[in-house]
Formats: C-alpha cells, structure tokens, sequence
C-alpha cells in the first residue's frame, strides 16, 4: 500500500486501577469479593467435618471455638457479605436467563428478582422451623 | 432564544502526528438549556479550534456515531444535555478501552471486524423464493428477538466492559447481542454455523459479568442478558458433545 | 497514492449503494466492488428514516392506485412510465428485505402490517416500529457481509470523479484515518450519496447529508434536474429540525393551532374527523400541510416558543400503551430532547427542510447523460417524486432503484476495459493537488462556519416554504458573493490524520453549488407547482410553460446555466390536486371518466 498520509499512531489508554474509575465498578468488585465470605464459611463447615471424624473431643472443641467471641464477629461478617452476595446475584439474575413469557407478557427483570428474594425467604423460613423442630 | 451562560468544558485532545499521549484541553463555551454536549463541542470546532475531531451525524441517537465518555460515563453526546451537567466543568474524552486515533475519535475497525465474524445475517432455517411471499413470524416470535435488533453499534458497551479494555480479542456484549438477535430469530437456521464463535475463548466465556454494558445502552438492548443467557447455550453445546460425539449440537 | 481496481465502484454506502452493491454481487460473483462511503455504513442517513416504505400489499389495494397517489402528488412533473415501474417492483423488494431478515412490524397472523401515511390513498407503509430506517440499513449492511466480492472503503471521502475519453472511470478517495489518496479506477461507477438537506437552516438531516455526489456529478457537466423542489417535513422539533414521523400522524395525530384547533380544515384538507382518515387533514402530503403552517403563522394563530413560532402535535388520545408500542423513538426523543411527554401535552412542532425531491438527472434505469455514470437514492432524479414526494415512497425507492442501478452498472461495466492507466493516474493527480490545495490556504481567511451559517440562512429566508423573485434573486446573489469568499476559506487544522475540517471545507464547496444550483432553479420556476410555491403573481401551476423538468447546468465559475427537458405522461393527464372530501370527489370523478374510455 502506498498511501501519502500521516501515520495513524492509535493511542491505548492503560487499565491499571480500572475498578477504581466507576462506582459500577467498584460495587462490582465488592461482588466479587464476597465470594471469599462464602469460601470462608465452606472452610469453616468443612474444618467441622473434619473435626467429626476425629472423635467426640475434636467435635466439641469445634463447638466451643464457634461460641468464641471473635468466631461470632467472624460470622455476622460471613452473614453481612452473603446477604451482599445474594442481593447482587438477584440482581443480575434476570441477565442470565432467557426471557420468560408467562400468558404471552414477558417477565419483567424485577419480578425474576424479587422471584429471586422469595424462594430465599421461604427457603430460610422452612430452614429455621427444621431447626427449631430438630431442637425440641 | 434563552439567555446562553457558560460553561467549562474538558476535552482530552491527542493528535498522533506531534502528541505523545493525550492531553486535556479547557473550552469555554456559551450554553442554553437545550443544547447537546455534541452542540457544545459543534461550538468549539466552528468558533474556537478547528482542529477538534470528533465523529456525529444524525443528532437524534440513531447513527451511532457520537459516543464519548462525558463526566466518566459512556454516552451518546447528541442525548447528553448540558443543562444535566451544569455548573460544570464537563471532561468529555474518547470512549473508554478503545484506541484513539485522535481526539474523541476512535478504532471503530476491531468492532466492525468481528461484527463481518459472526455472520450477521438471516441463514434461512427453510429457503424460501420471493414468489412464495414473506415469512410467517408472529409478533411474539418478534418479541423474542426484537430488542437485540435495536442496537446501534454506538460501541458504549464496550467502554463499560473492563474485560474488553484488559482483553481485545473478547467479541464483547453488542456484537454477542447482534449474534444472538439472528440466533433468536424464528426464521433463522444458523445457531450451528455460530456456536464455535460464542464458544471460543474470545466468546461468551470471557464475560466477567459485570453487567454495566447494559445499564449504559442508549436503546435497551440488554447485550448483557444476550452474553449471559449464552453461557448456558454454550455450557450445554459442549456437554451435549460428550452425548453426540459426532458434533451434532442441537 | 494508493490504486484499488474494481469492476464497479459505489460511492454512498446507505440504503441505496447497499442494495446496488448486494444486487451486483448476487446476480455476477465475478464482478468486484468497491463501496466507498465517508462513514461507516451504519451511519448513513438512511438510519434516520422513521415512517416506513410503501408498496401496495392489501387485497383492496391496486398499483393503479399507489401511481395515481403517487403522481398527484408530485403534482404530475413525475416519469410516469418510471412510477409504474416503481410501485410494480415495490413489493417484492419488500419481502425481498423480510427474507434478508428485517424485522418489519408484524399482524398477529404473522403477515407483513402495513399502516397509512400521508397522501397515500390506501394502507400500504411497510414499517419496523418508527424505525423502519435504522433496521433497513442494519439489514442492508449484514446482509451485504455475506458477499466477498464487496470490498468496502469505510470513512474514504471521495473528492473527486475521474472522467476519462468521455466515460467515468474511477474516483478519487480520501482515507480520513491516514489524510491519504486513494485512487479507485472502475468500469462504471454508482453515486448513492443522499440528499442535500443541510444547505438549509433548519433541516431534519444528519451532518453528513452535504451533497457531495450532487455536487461530483455537476461539476462533470452531469445536469442536476428539479432542484428547485425542496420538501418541508410539516412536524419537526423546534431549534435543532429533527423529525417527528409522519408516521404520527398515520397513527392518529392531530395537528392544533394555538386555540387548540385543527387548522388544516381551513385549507381544503377537510372535514375534520376524529379518526385519520387517508388523503385528508393531517394525511395530506407534506407540501400542503407546511404550507397551511406558514398561513396559520401569518394570521398569528401560531404559539411562540423559544425557536420561533410553533404549532401542536397532539398525540395524547392515542394513550401512553400504544405510543410505546408503535411510536417508542418518537416517545424518548420527545421526552429527552423537549421534556415532553407525548401522553400527557402536546408536542410543538414546526416545519424544517427534509429531502431534496431532485438531483442528478438520471433515465429510468438510472444511467445519468454520462457514459458508465448511475445514480441512485436521494442524490438521484429518477422522476419518481416530481414536485413533492409522498412519505415512505423514498425508503421503497433506495431499494428499487439501488437495484435497478447495480444491475445496470453491472452490465455497462463487462462492455467497457479499464482506461489507460497513465492518463487516468494523470487526471487522479490533478484532483489530489486540488485538494491539498485547501490545506495550504494561507490564514487570515473566512471560517468555514461562518460561510455555511450565511450560506444556510440564506437559503431558508429565498427558498423556504413560500419564494418570491426578489427574495430568490437576493439568495442567488448571496450565494455568489459567498463562492467568492470560499475561494478565501482558511482551516486551522493543517496535519493529515484524520482532519475532519479539511473534509469540512471540501463539502462546503459541495454544499455552495448545489444551493446555487437549487436557487436558480427556483428562481427560473415562474410558477407554483407542489413544494416550489410562489407569492409574487406565480401563485398558479402553469402546465403550459412549466411542465417540464428543469435541469441545472454548472457553468464555470459564474451561476449555473437553466435549461428544461420534457415530462414523460402516460396514464395521467395533470389535474386538479385535491385532497379531503374534495379530492375523494375528484377520485370519483376520474374513475367515471377512466370507466368510459376502458
């Protein structure tokens, strides 16, 4: 080719701190971040498993430390970014399903969400009532 | 006419013949209640300084031409209003993760380049002559892929998605939208001929599901939702080949 | 400079070059294509159409009628045997578009909806929501993909048309990304470059819209036919001109004075019904309607707004459901661009520039009095739309007569070799210089914008909706005036790469010969006829002397020379244009008289 211009220089601006530009970002990142906390409760669970297998003794000794004050901040932590953690995923939800028609209308992203929201608190619900029943 | 006050507006300039890198540049600008971001910058180039470039055309949100980031954000400047932005200053620069080739002005190649990959276009799932009329399509069977024709290759979704500015090859949400809009079409046959593409490493699978390309689209076409709902397309075309050795993808 | 060598070049890459394009790589693979436009294809102006396409579709429509409509409308200075073959062909370009998978708005059977447009008799608009533009483009475009003969030149901006041994045989391209030449020699060569609206003030077109394949022809020696007749869209936004559809008022807009009257009963659009009734009030043709705007501003029945006087586009008892539904982008650029809420006030409107009915004078299959030159589109005169168009004939034509001129540019072009290479470089040379010459003007000069605001007013206070001589000689003398400081316009921007001021000055020079070419055309037009209306003792169509074509003829440097050509009448012989209840009685009338003779 033999073309007399000037010589197109493209510029790429860099992405170095990019999760930093937006406040979308950020809430983003917050997202991600919260699969840690669910990380961090499989862990705890399946420390407690382990526990288990090693006899009486082990088992209690897990107990006890789930009753220490700084296992409880720990908790209400892990509780604090799954509720984050569940939010945005209703959130997005509807972004990751293909549309549904119910009686010919689509389903608007909202009523997936809140769909979203009450099979949690039912679920939740029927969760507790097993345990009270389980303790009684 | 309504009484004009001025305002500052910000453009980070870059000229690849005698610029190293971009530069931001001060305006200031006499500004009404009605006039765009476009018309602010229309200003600058006919009273102040010829040599801003900047593509627009239809100042009516359709060509596609105008994306820029203003205040940070994508958007088509011909629907920004200024009035929105006051008291200012406005800081207006190319479209986020896209090469500039001078001033707002970017590298609309890649885009179109991966557009002409997907086989944008109806591949009749049963031909059909002229002479046997149009296509029976319901509006329901409209409804299904009707919001992912809207889009306007403004290429704001693409100055959202941080993946596309970490990663240039990935496809990225508006042109995984235009393939699904074909994929979703009733009259259409090609969902075989275009699953390689949404599987591919640069496909959908590089999709970190931010979500903000759909929230920045100026037509509502929600590419997000055609990316994602493609996972699940995709994540089945590769287990269904376990199933059907011979590559017989539904 | 770099050489590209092609069978076929298209310059325009909208509508109309698109279909060309696809109709030469369909029907002979073998022949190459070069299609050259200033932007990406996507953003032509075609994208910005709204309303829809018209081709007779329903059982109780006939092509007799969509002529008849047609041809009246234009005020019979329409080719008659071209607007028969037009609405023949409509149809199946139609459906042709529905296999390449536009998303046309559906019935609930599954067939094709069709909806009423203004000055069309029966319901025969094909449209897609009120974006029926934006999706034949994008449709267009995709499709076009499919064809590897197709090479594209996005965002080339042709400066120049090589015109060798009597024939076309190339062009001459910008690439803006580089400011580098681009030689593209072709056997024959289509211009599809849209209209010229924004030689006018106010107009409802894109930035782009700037005449440029108008304009290459002219300065061929390629005669520009019908200038003069330049379309008012009667509904646009106040201040910036951009459109409301008249698909707005196909779905039932009232148009309200400031006493919240429907003025257009006042002149001979009536009665006033509730429900849109074809051929009358608000679905008059657009000439009629901007016309009784001007009146209705002169009796103060007008509001004031803060862009000058407006009237009502009253959309509000179609209910916000069925506005979303079939008006969406109407919706949002009301709501966005005014703070309007169509559902809830009306919309001010007023008239703005909108399509320039004439162009380069092109026979019937498109071939321009220029060996191995088409046209096709906006730019072209094909002889459709005469003194007015009807809305939604303009979409249908891109496809027709892209066709039609891909398929003749073809054949022209396996009957001709390629031109001598050094005399075809030579000539390319001489354009080059000539564009360079721009970016070493000295400074001091005129600004390009201050030329093209003179240049805009100029041409709405001469050539607006209502012309008299003095009014048009003042214009035609300005214009001029303002050729001369051309030849003194300076440009801050002296570098290559993507130097869109220099692009900037070059369709200036487009833009000033064609508003010449329109004004003294104007000027010459000592009559009334569709959009070309006098105030000065012309108030009348006179068939006698002015059934004719006119054809603009560039001329060096001095004003173009006026010439006319004959009018093509077959099946219609003018008549009284009359809508309403009187033209629905005129109807009547020419059916008794057509049942006599057949």
């Amino acid at each position: 080719m033999n073309l007399d211009g000037g010589v197109p220089r493209p510029f790429v601006r860099p992405m170095r701190g990019w999760w930093r530009r937006d406040p979308f970002f950020v809430r983003y990142m917050l997202r991600e971040l919260t699969a840690v906390a669910v990380l961090a409760y499989a862990v705890v669970l399946a420390v407690g498993v382990v526990r288990l297998s090693q006899g009486e003794v082990a088992w209690n000794g897990w107990l006890a430390a789930l009753r220490a004050p700084w296992s409880i901040v720990l908790h209400v932590l892990i509780l604090a970014a799954m509720a984050v953690h569940a939010w945005s995923w209703f959130q997005i939800m509807p972004k990751t399903l293909p549309m549904i028609f119910v009686g010919g209308r689509r389903l608007a992203g909202a009523t997936i969400t809140r769909a979203g929201w009450l099979a949690t608190a039912l679920t939740s619900i029927a969760l507790f009532a097993l345990a009270r029943w389980w303790q009684s | 006419m309504p009484e004009p006050k001025n305002i500052e507006i910000c453009v980070l300039r870059y000229h690849p013949e005698h610029d190293p890198e971009p530069a931001w540049r001060s305006y200031q600008v006499p500004c009404t209640d009605d006039m765009s971001v476009l018309q602010g910058l229309q200003h600058i180039k006919d009273e102040i300084d010829g040599t801003l470039g900047f593509r627009w055309s239809c100042r009516m949100a359709i060509c596609g031409s105008c994306g820029m980031m203003v205040n940070g954000k994508p958007r088509l400047s011909c629907q920004t209003f200024l009035r929105d932005l006051q008291p200012g200053p406005v800081r207006i620069e190319a479209l986020a993760h896209l090469p500039i080739e001078r001033d707002l002005i970017v590298d609309v190649g890649e885009f179109v380049n991966k557009l002409e990959a997907i086989k944008p276009y109806l591949i009749p799932r049963e031909p059909r002559t002229l002479a046997e009329g149009e296509y029976l399509q319901t509006p329901a069977q409209l409804e299904r892929f009707e919001q992912y024709t809207s889009c306007i290759n403004c290429m704001l979704c693409y100055a959202a998605c941080p993946e596309y500015g970490l990663n240039r090859d990935f496809i990225g949400p508006g042109v995984i939208a235009l393939l699904h809009r074909y994929n979703a079409d009733s009259r259409d046959g090609g969902q075989a001929q275009r699953q390689p593409i949404l599987n591919a490493e640069e496909g959908v699978w590089s999709c970190m599901a931010v979500g903000y390309c759909s929230e920045v689209c100026p037509k509502q076409v929600d590419p997000a939702n055609a990316v994602n709902q493609n996972k699940a397309v995709s994540a089945r075309d590769y287990f269904l080949r376990f199933l059907a050795p011979k590559g017989a993808a539904p | 400079m770099d050489v590209a060598e092609v069978d076929v070049a298209i310059v325009g890459a909208g509508g109309a070059g698109l279909r060309a394009a696809i109709a030469i790589a369909e029907s002979d693979p073998s022949l190459s294509v070069a299609l050259i436009s200033k932007v990406y294809p996507m953003r032509s102006h075609t994208v910005a159409a709204e309303g829809g396409a018209a081709a007779v579709t329903q059982a109780h429509d006939t092509l007799e009628a969509h002529f008849h409509d047609t041809v009246a409308g234009g005020d019979w200075l329409c080719e008659q045997d071209v607007v028969e073959y037009f609405v023949g062909q409509a149809h199946q370009e139609m459906v042709q578009m529905e296999h390449w998978g536009c998303p046309w708005s559906r019935k609930p059977d599954g067939h094709a909806n069709v909806r009423a447009f203004g000055g069309m008799k029966i319901e025969r608009t094909w449209f897609a929501a009120d974006k029926t533009g934006f999706h034949m483009l994008h449709t267009l475009f995709q499709t076009s993909i499919r064809y590897p003969s197709i090479r594209r030149f996005d965002e080339h901006f042709c400066v120049d048309l090589i015109v060798e041994a009597g024939r076309v045989q190339g062009l001459l391209a910008i690439e803006i990304a580089s400011g580098g030449f681009r030689l593209i020699r072709a056997r024959s060569v289509i211009i599809a470059t849209g209209g010229a609206g924004r030689v006018f003030r106010e107009n409802t077109n894109g930035g782009i819209v700037t005449g440029d394949g108008m304009a290459l022809a002219y300065r061929h020696g390629v005669p520009l036919r019908d200038m003069e007749f330049v379309q008012y869209h009667p509904t646009c936004m106040p201040g910036t001109g951009l459109l409301f559809t008249e698909a707005c008022r196909g779905e039932g807009g009232f148009l309200l004075n400031k006493d919240g009257y429907r003025y257009l009963q006042d002149y001979g659009l009536g009665p006033a019904e509730p429900t849109p009734r074809n051929k009358a009030m608000e679905l008059g043709p657009r000439d009629r309607l901007s016309q009784a705007y001007w009146h209705e501003k002169r009796k103060g029945r007008t509001l004031s707004g803060p862009h000058g006087e407006v009237v009502h586009l009253d959309l509000r008892h179609l209910g916000e459901k069925r506005l979303r539904e079939r008006l969406p982008q109407i919706y949002e650029l009301a709501v966005q661009y005014l703070g309007v809420d169509p559902a809830a006030a009306p919309i001010p409107v007023l008239p703005a520039v909108h399509y320039t009915m004439g162009g380069i004078s092109a026979d019937g299959l498109t071939a321009a009095p220029l060996a191995g030159l088409y046209s096709a589109g906006e730019c072209s005169s094909v002889g459709i739309h005469g003194a007015n168009r009807l809305g939604s004939n303009s979409l249908t034509e891109l496809l027709v007569f892209g066709r039609v001129a891909g398929m003749e540019a073809a054949a022209y072009a396996r009957t001709v070799p390629h031109g001598a290479p050094t005399k075809i470089g030579a000539l390319a040379e001489e354009a080059r210089a000539r564009a360079l010459a721009i970016l070493a003007r000295p400074s001091g000069g005129e600004r390009i914008a201050t030329l093209r605001r003179e240049m805009a007013q100029s041409m709405e206070d001469g050539c607006g909706i209502y012309r008299t001589a003095a009014a048009m000689q003042a214009t035609c003398d300005k214009l001029a005036e303002l050729q001369q400081r051309y030849r003194r316009v300076q440009i801050d921007d002296r570098s290559r790469v993507w130097n869109t001021e220099w692009l900037l000055a070059i369709e200036l020079g487009f833009l000033l010969d064609v508003a010449q070419a329109i004004a003294h055309s104007a000027l010459s037009r000592r009559e009334s006829r569709g959009s070309h209306q006098r105030l000065d003792g012309f108030a009348e169509r006179d068939d006698a002397h002015f059934l004719k074509h006119s054809l603009a003829f560039h001329d060096g440097d001095g004003p173009p020379r006026i010439a006319y050509g004959p009018v093509k009448i077959t099946r219609s012989q003018p008549g009284t244009r009359a809508y309403g209840a009187a033209g629905e009685q005129a109807d009547a009338e020419r059916r008794a008289r057509e049942d006599v003779h057949a």
